[in-house]
């Protein structure tokens, strides 16, 4: 149950970092700097709590302040770029980040410990939720709170005008802006609002592992961020719950077990002997995992949740009008 | 002189750089479209030369350049039949997705042969070097820039002097009127992919074999390099890909007498001084639309 529990954790603040990710998206813009953003706001809210002796939620507002005050600072000058060169600058913009906490050795003495993060080795003991003795559940229940609270904002905010503006400088930016739309302060405000939104998740996966390093917050985590919702798709929050699910639930964690019993099935039932297949069943996920995304893009670029998903749920739950 | 040294040998070294920093921009020339699995198609190539060399260990070292240079340009056919050919072009999210799919596909394979530690790689002429006054060039090193260069040249006869060339830069212009002119867009865009798959299995080669090791963390090093030595030469651009892949190999070594735990986080600020003061890179136009 407490591996249950884990897991949910890893899929909850792995859906904030997709949803930090989906909010720029929508503006058009591939951001590879999310990763750099999630560190900032893990590193700032560990070090509030365990340096400083803050409390969670003061740490989890304190990093999302800091990762949005530092996703607009780097929005001005990275958004007078499109497209390629925005991925290659967000990119650059997210190693120097991971370089920075690579070198960024910061101690205090904790009693007869020193606390803090420390360079290579990264930030160890943040014992927030250890200290206080939360279970494995309360603390996925805590993340799920921030996940829920995330989910409904955006989704509110893609039904309101701020949505359309959004979606409107992401389809036609000259059209966008022919109506008057400011271009700049939107993606500026986006790229804010995904900061925030990944310093929250960067908090959230800070407390829940105890262990940051700047590794983990390289091009790979940047490029899972954006991951999620382009396959999940732009339709709305959901796409990007749903390939989270699928990559972190199913591929990476249930497809090996997934292979073991789907392969004994066959063996009791057909008298076949599939040792090979179980044997290399994690062998099987990492290999099909690269390959499982080439196939969705192919079948759906979109993303399997597009807009016209979505406006087939909505024309299902609508209230039915006379004419129709 | 320490100084000028690692300049040289970072000038030298820079041209596998500026090789696969030539793929990215050649690719995104003619498709105007990223591929984030060259780099690692690349060096996937480099360790099929690997498993060539491992089962025949006879093998001349050109002939495993050879493999890899082979190798790599499958992989370019392959990912553009499975991350370009059948996405429609206005989904360039879906494209870029597609190929970072591929990129952690080929990075699986990696890790696979690799066992997750670096290979041995067979040497040039390992340790042979030539003292030139003060200055001390491995010959391995000059043995690498001249094969660059060699295939640099091979490169734009290509371009400007066939049939291939003139059809691939007139894609590169106006893809609508070259079609209009009888160029098969679908042939021209394959035969792009196979020559940068070519010459970043050559780079991929070379830079194991100037090692004498070829690690398994290569892939997602070198496609970072070759990003940034595209956008500072200018996206699009073959001449500004060369220079920016010399100045970046010169600028690494340089940094590395200083300190070597400094030198990525110098590289990303070039690249920032780059983007603030020169967006549109050493030979490019400012292109805004992509």
């Amino acid at each position: 149950m407490d591996y249950l529990y884990g897991l949910s954790q890893t899929i909850g603040v792995h859906t904030i970092l997709g949803l930090s990710a989906y909010v720029v998206l929508q503006t058009g813009q591939v951001s590879l700097a999310q990763a750099a953003f999630y560190g900032v706001g893990a590193y700032v809210a560990a070090m509030l709590t365990t340096l400083w002796g803050q409390n969670i939620v003061v740490a989890i507002a304190g990093a999302a302040v800091v990762s949005a005050a530092l996703a607009a600072l780097a929005g001005f000058p990275a958004l007078r770029f499109k497209g390629l060169m925005l991925v290659v600058a967000t990119m650059a913009l997210g190693e120097a980040v991971r370089e920075f906490f690579f070198n960024f050795d910061f101690q205090i003495a904790k009693g007869n410990l020193k606390v803090g993060p420390a360079g290579a080795e990264g930030f160890r003991q943040i014992r927030y939720f250890f200290d206080r003795g939360w279970t494995t559940g309360e603390v996925a229940g805590f993340i799920w709170l921030f996940v829920a609270g995330i989910m409904a904002l955006l989704w509110w905010m893609d039904r309101s005008r701020i949505g359309a503006v959004l979606r409107a400088v992401g389809e036609d930016e000259l059209a966008a802006q022919s109506v008057g739309i400011n271009l700049t302060a939107v993606k500026v405000s986006a790229f804010a609002i995904g900061g925030a939104v990944a310093g929250m998740g960067g908090a959230l996966y800070a407390h829940y592992t105890t262990h940051i390093e700047h590794n983990y917050f390289g091009v790979l985590t940047a490029t899972f961020a954006i991951a999620y919702p382009i396959l999940g798709g732009l339709g709305g929050v959901f796409g990007t719950l749903i390939a989270v699910l699928f990559v972190q639930g199913f591929l990476i964690y249930g497809l090996p077990d997934f292979i073991v019993r789907l392969s004994t099935l066959a063996e009791n039932e057909l008298g076949v002997t599939l040792d090979w297949l179980k044997q290399h069943a994690s062998d099987i996920r990492n290999f099909s995992f690269g390959l499982l995304i080439l196939a969705i893009m192919n079948w759906r670029p979109r993303g399997v949740i597009d807009e016209r998903v979505v406006r087939l749920f909505g024309r299902l739950f609508a209230p039915r009008s006379p004419h129709a | 002189m320490v100084l000028v040294q690692a300049i040289i040998d970072g000038i030298l070294v820079g041209t596998t750089y500026a090789l696969i920093g030539i793929g990215f921009t050649l690719i995104f020339g003619v498709m105007h479209k990223l591929n984030l699995a060259y780099a690692s198609a690349s060096i996937a190539g480099a360790f099929l030369s690997l498993v060539a060399w491992q089962q025949f260990p006879w093998l001349p070292v050109p002939l495993v350049f050879l493999v890899a240079a082979a190798g790599a340009g499958a992989l370019g056919y392959v990912i553009y039949l499975t991350c370009f050919r059948f996405i429609p072009l206005k989904s360039p999210l879906a494209t870029l997705m597609a190929t970072v799919g591929m990129l952690i596909f080929l990075d699986e394979v990696v890790t696979h042969i690799s066992d997750g530690k670096a290979q041995n790689f067979p040497g040039m002429v390992p340790d042979e070097r030539w003292t030139l006054g003060p200055l001390d060039l491995r010959v391995d090193y000059l043995l690498v820039f001249a094969i660059s260069v060699i295939a640099m040249l091979l490169l734009l006869a290509v371009l400007y002097r066939t049939r291939l060339g003139i059809a691939t830069r007139a894609v590169a212009q106006q893809p609508v009127a070259a079609q209009l002119c009888g160029i098969s867009l679908d042939r021209t865009n394959a035969a792009t992919f196979v020559i940068s798959g070519v010459l970043g299995g050559l780079a991929g080669a070379m830079i194991g074999s100037s090692a004498e090791l070829l690690s398994n963390l290569l892939p997602l090093q070198l496609t970072v390099k070759g990003l940034i030595v595209t956008v500072i030469g200018g996206l699009g651009s073959i001449p500004g890909a060369i220079v920016a892949g010399l100045l970046v190999g010169a600028f690494e070594k340089g940094i590395e007498t200083w300190s070597v735990l400094a030198r990525d986080l110098c590289v990303m600020l070039l690249i920032f001084v780059f983007l603030v003061a020169k967006p549109a890179g050493i030979f490019g136009k400012l292109n805004v639309r992509d």
